[in-house]
């Protein structure tokens, strides 16, 4: 059973103690809202969680192993944040050009495009998009590589309420397959969840 | 090493699909060399020997000017995020970074130059001392210059800054790539280079995810 | 790591200040005398050769500075104790200026001497370079909003920067044998005559105490800012 535990997590950020002893187990199939005004960590929390901050108290279990030990856990976390990892000056075929090459698959661009209805854009440049379009491509990572758990933060903004809904069938085949996702969100989110961490 | 060649791969197609690729930085070279002679007066001995100096001002400002496009421009978008959570290997990505930008940046002026020459009479034995020094110059003061990048990745977008940090890092090596007879000492200081940007790149790279 | 920076410790500099001002100016005067009425003119450059009593005390502490920079960037780098963080961030200025000093007095040394405002010359440029070395870990600490990462950052900046000293007085002075093998050096006298000396060290010893002072008023100044911003954490936190 792939769960992922958290134990007595203290993170500082500078001299500010940002995570202050959080716990919570998420089992297989779990959706995990982390919710908090602005500032209080939250993107702190996902940052250690995919091991991007190595400085911290307490441990982080995955699968029963340290993800600090775990030399093959970049391979079994997709992180979505706030930026969209897309080149403002390239079109989106362009960019999914070079996401294949981080990627390692070749990438069947319209019935990945075809997800968020996204195919129109094909040809347009990033800076000509609008927030909502750029999420929902940065969105479209999580279909190139299939691993168990999803990091996503803020992933509903700039979304209108159909790609929404889209993204929220997403989460949850994802969990059906077993996977776990972690989603941090600011505002009261109509999300049903099986779980908060509340910082 | 499958990683590298993807990483330089996309480096290049970067290149490739925005306005700097090849022809651009191409053809500053050549505008800068082009500018010599309206400078200086069309005397042919006293443009020798400045052409020879010029060829290091131009690379060093090649260098300067593209400082951004190491790191922070990944950075600002959000790829190194991916890029860092794709390849667990930092140094990997480190060299992969040195190969790109030095592909990009120093290969155009480098294959250019004996054409460049011939507008100022100079044969190929003659620039060949130079085009080493150049080779090996080149290289170092990618190295220094991808550290510098690393390191200053928490600074805001500002050329002067790292510029001002990047200068008295270039300075042995322009020193000693003018002299034809310093290759060996420029071939030290590369590989001093290569040593120091090797670690100070990773610490800076490691510094970003915190 | 949240070390307490003790209020103790710095009380100690306080007590010291009003001691390093008296014995800087007095060590001032007693040096300007030696250097203005007791010792003898240089029998090429005549009296314009006074200014050396500035120049050289500058470019001596400016090379000292950075080596305290680099040292305490290290050792802080290593043990994380923000005393030293703090040691670094006063002695940067205090560094810079006296490169500053030595830059602009060697410059009007050389009017006279040579006719001209600035020559090539290996320390004179090494001098130059050393001042960007410190005008860059300074507008670190000014280009990056997160102190933590900007006190790690223009540390390591600080220790290569070191590490480059030597390489870049190595280039330059080879680079000025190289272009210049003719001339010698007008700022390494062969043999300094001793009624030169006295007056030398004096004035080196007065800048020595201008520059402990001003680094302990400034250490006090960083000291105040680093407690004043953590304490305005700690109310909104």
């Amino acid at each position: 059973m792939k769960k992922l535990s958290i134990n007595e997590l203290k993170c500082f950020r500078g001299e500010s103690l940002v995570l202050k002893g959080i716990s919570a187990e998420i089992n297989e199939g779990e959706t995990y809202l982390i919710k908090g005004s602005n500032g209080s960590g939250k993107t702190t929390l996902l940052r250690v969680l995919s091991s991007l901050i190595k400085n911290y108290n307490g441990t982080i279990l995955f699968d029963d192993k340290d993800i600090k030990d775990d030399l093959k856990f970049f391979q079994k976390f997709s992180f979505i944040g706030q930026k969209n990892a897309l080149k403002e000056n390239l079109s989106v075929s362009k960019n999914l050009k070079l996401w294949e090459i981080l990627f390692g698959k070749k990438i069947d661009v319209n019935s990945l495009l075809q997800k968020y209805n996204l195919n129109t854009v094909i040809d347009k440049d990033i800076s000509s998009l609008s927030d909502g379009q750029k999420k929902c491509l940065s969105l479209l990572k999580l279909k190139l590589c299939s691993v168990p758990i999803w990091y996503l933060d803020e992933p509903f903004v700039f979304l209108d309420s159909k790609n929404r809904s889209i993204l929220v069938n997403e989460i949850e085949s994802h969990n059906q397959s077993g996977g776990i996702a972690i989603i941090t969100t600011n505002t009261e989110l109509d999300y049903k969840s099986d779980g908060e961490i509340i910082l | 090493m499958k990683s590298l060649y993807d990483l330089i791969n996309r480096d290049l197609k970067i290149a490739f699909f925005t306005s700097s690729n090849f022809l651009f930085t191409g053809s500053f070279y050549i505008l800068v060399v082009v500018l010599i002679p309206f400078i200086f007066g069309s005397d042919s001995e006293q443009l020798r020997v400045i052409f020879k100096g010029i060829i290091w001002i131009s690379i060093s400002l090649s260098i300067l000017l593209t400082l951004e496009r190491i790191f922070y421009s990944d950075y600002e978008d959000g790829s190194l995020d991916l890029i860092l959570q794709r390849y667990n290997s930092l140094e990997i990505i480190i060299c992969a970074k040195f190969i790109a930008h030095w592909i990009i940046n120093c290969l155009p002026l480098i294959v250019i130059l004996p054409f460049l020459s011939l507008l100022f009479q100079l044969s190929f034995s003659d620039i060949f001392p130079i085009l080493i020094n150049l080779v090996i110059g080149s290289t170092g003061m990618v190295f220094v210059a991808t550290f510098v990048s690393a390191l200053t990745l928490g600074a805001k977008r500002t050329i002067f800054l790292k510029g001002i940090i990047l200068i008295p890092l270039l300075v042995p090596f322009i020193i000693f790539g003018v002299d034809p007879h310093s290759w060996p000492i420029l071939i030290a200081l590369s590989m001093m280079s290569f040593v120091i940007s090797i670690y100070a790149s990773s610490y800076g790279l490691r510094l970003y995810g915190e | 790591m949240y070390l307490k920076l003790k209020k103790s410790y710095f009380d100690v500099l306080d007590r010291f200040t009003p001691f390093l001002v008296i014995t800087t100016i007095i060590s001032f005067i007693i040096g300007s005398y030696f250097a203005l009425y007791g010792s003898p003119p240089d029998y090429i450059q005549g009296d314009s050769m006074r200014i050396m009593y500035v120049h050289v005390p500058s470019a001596w502490w400016a090379l000292m500075s950075y080596s305290v920079l680099a040292v305490s960037c290290t050792i802080w780098f290593i043990t994380r104790n923000p005393i030293f963080n703090l040691v670094a961030k006063s002695i940067a200025p205090i560094g810079a200026v006296f490169t500053l000093i030595a830059l602009v007095t060697g410059s009007i040394w050389g009017k006279p001497t040579w006719g001209v405002w600035w020559v090539w010359d290996a320390r004179l440029t090494s001098m130059l370079l050393l001042f960007f070395l410190y005008l860059a870990y300074i507008f670190l600490w000014q280009a990056i909003s997160n102190k933590d990462l900007a006190s790690k950052i223009s540390a390591a900046l600080a220790m290569i920067g070191f590490i480059n000293v030597p390489i870049i007085k190595f280039s330059v002075d080879w680079w000025n044998t190289l272009h210049q093998p003719a001339s010698i050096s007008k700022f390494s006298s062969p043999s300094i005559d001793e009624s030169m000396l006295v007056p030398l060290f004096i004035m080196a010893f007065a800048s020595l105490c201008f520059l402990i002072t001003m680094f302990s008023v400034r250490l006090r100044i960083e000291f105040i800012e680093t407690r004043i911003s953590r304490l305005r954490q700690k109310i909104y936190d």
